[in-house]
């Protein structure tokens, strides 16, 4: 037993064995891991994400531009020539980071670094692009999100519960309009050096930091765009919609680093089984209606954290009894056993260590460990969460259900319950 | 050659200073006597619309732009019934006859060339 819990662990410690991170002599903070995979990735993970966007929508515009004209190629020769090298260019924005990813075979890194670069350093921002090919994207997507209930919940919940700053929305609004001249001023803002990280998979170390010595030349040192310390406010909001199911999302924020108990908290009470087409062993997932689903949903940010049940169901009376399992389920652990400390441990564990052999997820977990501070620990989060027991875990329950909550209701509002109809 | 803007001889004449001298006053004398700025007209407004890329290149005018290319038709289309020039104060001063279309055009030129040096690429195995 001891033997198996302490070598995921010690796998965690020879992966970042592997990533040297190293301040670059450009002034970047760069890591890579070489596995010998046949193929390569290089993500640039900048801190411009919706919470630091000085406009509605342009965190969302800015990430919709990524691979557009550049000084040196135009968006046309950008997409033909990846395509000719077999490559795949991506961007994403999360509420506090923007990624952008190339993936390739081994072998083409400077073509793919260069592309990377150079829109970083002299992208064009034209008007025409704006209006032919990056608004009708950005309306797309927001028109999307909208009416997908749990995606809107989900916005709402973080406008609630932290107003500004992580409460901006990551998507544009679907009729405002950001013109080229605000995209362009957000751009030259975060684009720096001391606000980028550069994660590499598949290519080593000495050859990344060249590459990028040549390429990043020109980038400004700017230091991260500035951001209000985070609070957490909390409320209730209801939002009629009329398609997708009836949605309730009841959260929980807490400010200060995120903590190993609420991802312990979250593996415990997800009824998300473990064997497909079985019911698991979440103490939710016996008293959930046929119709109605729930979902423990677990958000660390920086400087805090939103923990939340997002109940779903076809008709209103569904998610009232699904949402009363949840929230009791959830008051109940406070009387934890300690057997089920260690499965939600051992759940947590997993998932924690899952994320760190997916490229994209990995990227995320270590450029923001690089962003945050100078020592980058990858394997402080998995030991973090082998140590949380029955006391830390009821203590933290106990804090989090204190504060007041946030309840958002998306669907038929007349019929749908309150906060206080669940027992919050 | 067969493009919106056509054959033009124009930049080797202004890059030669002694031969831009003597040609300047025809070119003067051809523009009054085409009579466009007597119709409150630009010369960019006489571009032949009625092509795809010059419609892509209408699409990037500003709405400023575009309203005041809207407004000199309407002007002109009286003008035009009404078989009389505007009065002098109307007619387009040379310092108004901004060429605010061809930048346009010759970008989206330029774009369709090289789609069509993409599109025809002959492409090798790397070795």
């Amino acid at each position: 037993m001891l033997a198996v819990r302490a070598s995921a662990a010690r796998s965690a410690s020879r992966l970042t064995r592997n990533f040297a991170t190293v301040v670059d002599a450009a002034g970047v903070k760069v890591a890579a891991v070489d596995n010998g995979e046949p193929t390569s990735s290089v993500t640039f993970l900048f801190k411009a994400g919706s919470r630091f966007e000085n406009k509605p929508g342009v965190a969302h515009a800015l990430q919709n531009f990524a691979y557009k004209s550049t000084t040196k190629r135009s968006a046309l020769a950008t997409v033909r020539e990846a395509e000719l090298y077999g490559g795949v260019l991506s961007s994403s924005l999360s509420r506090e980071y923007l990624a952008l990813t190339a993936e390739f075979l081994r072998g083409d890194e400077p073509y793919f670094v260069d592309v990377l670069s150079s829109f970083v350093t002299d992208a064009k921002f034209t008007r025409h692009e704006l209006q032919e090919y990056v608004a009708p994207v950005c309306a797309a997507e927001s028109t999307v999100a909208a009416s997908n209930p749990a995606t809107r919940a989900l916005e709402l919940a973080h406008a609630i519960a932290f107003r500004n700053g992580l409460g901006a929305s990551i998507f544009a609004s679907e009729h405002s309009h950001v013109d080229v001249e605000t995209i362009k001023a957000y751009a030259s803002s975060v684009f720096g050096k001391s606000n980028l990280a550069v994660i590499g998979t598949g290519i080593s170390q000495d050859a990344l930091t060249k590459l990028l010595e040549k390429s990043l030349g020109s980038l400004s040192a700017n230091a991260a765009p500035p951001s209000s310390p985070t609070s957490y406010f909390g409320g209730e909001t209801r939002v009629d919609a009329h398609s997708g199911p009836q949605t309730v999302f009841i959260g929980f924020g807490t400010t200060g680093a995120p903590s190993a108990e609420l991802a312990v908290l979250a593996a415990h009470l997800s009824p998300q089984p473990s064997v497909k087409w079985s019911e698991g062993l979440s103490p939710i997932a016996a008293s959930i209606p046929k119709g109605a689903s729930v979902q423990a949903i677990y958000l660390p940010y920086s400087d805090a954290s939103l923990f939340g049940l997002l109940v779903q169901g076809a008709t209103a009376e569904e998610v009232k009894i699904a949402g009363k399992a949840a929230v009791s389920a959830l008051k109940e652990v406070g009387n934890i056993k300690a057997e089920d400390v260690k499965k939600a441990v051992a759940k947590a564990k997993f998932s924690a260590a899952s994320t760190l052999d997916g490229r994209s997820s990995l990227a995320s977990v270590l450029g923001s460990k690089l962003l945050s501070g100078p020592s980058a620990s990858v394997e402080g989060i998995i030991s973090s969460i082998e140590k949380v027991d029955a006391s830390a875990l009821s203590s933290a329950v106990s804090s989090l259900i204190k504060a007041k909550p946030t309840y958002v209701t998306v669907g038929d509002i007349k019929s749908l319950p309150y906060a206080d109809e669940l027992g919050l | 050659m067969f493009g919106p803007l056509g054959l033009s001889l124009a930049p080797v004449i202004k890059a030669n200073r002694g031969i831009y001298r003597w040609i300047k006053p025809f070119a003067n004398w051809y523009v009054n006597v085409a009579g466009y700025r007597k119709l409150g007209l630009r010369y960019d407004d006489l571009l032949v619309e009625e092509r795809d890329d010059v419609q892509r290149a209408l699409g990037r005018l500003t709405d400023r732009e575009a309203y005041d290319r809207s407004f000199r038709f309407k002007r002109a289309s009286q003008a035009s019934v009404m078989h009389v020039d505007l009065p002098k104060d109307q007619w387009t001063k040379p310092a108004e006859d901004v060429r605010y279309l061809q930048p346009h055009v010759e970008s989206v030129a330029k774009e369709d060339n090289e789609r069509r040096v993409w599109d025809t690429m002959a492409v090798e195995r790397k070795k």
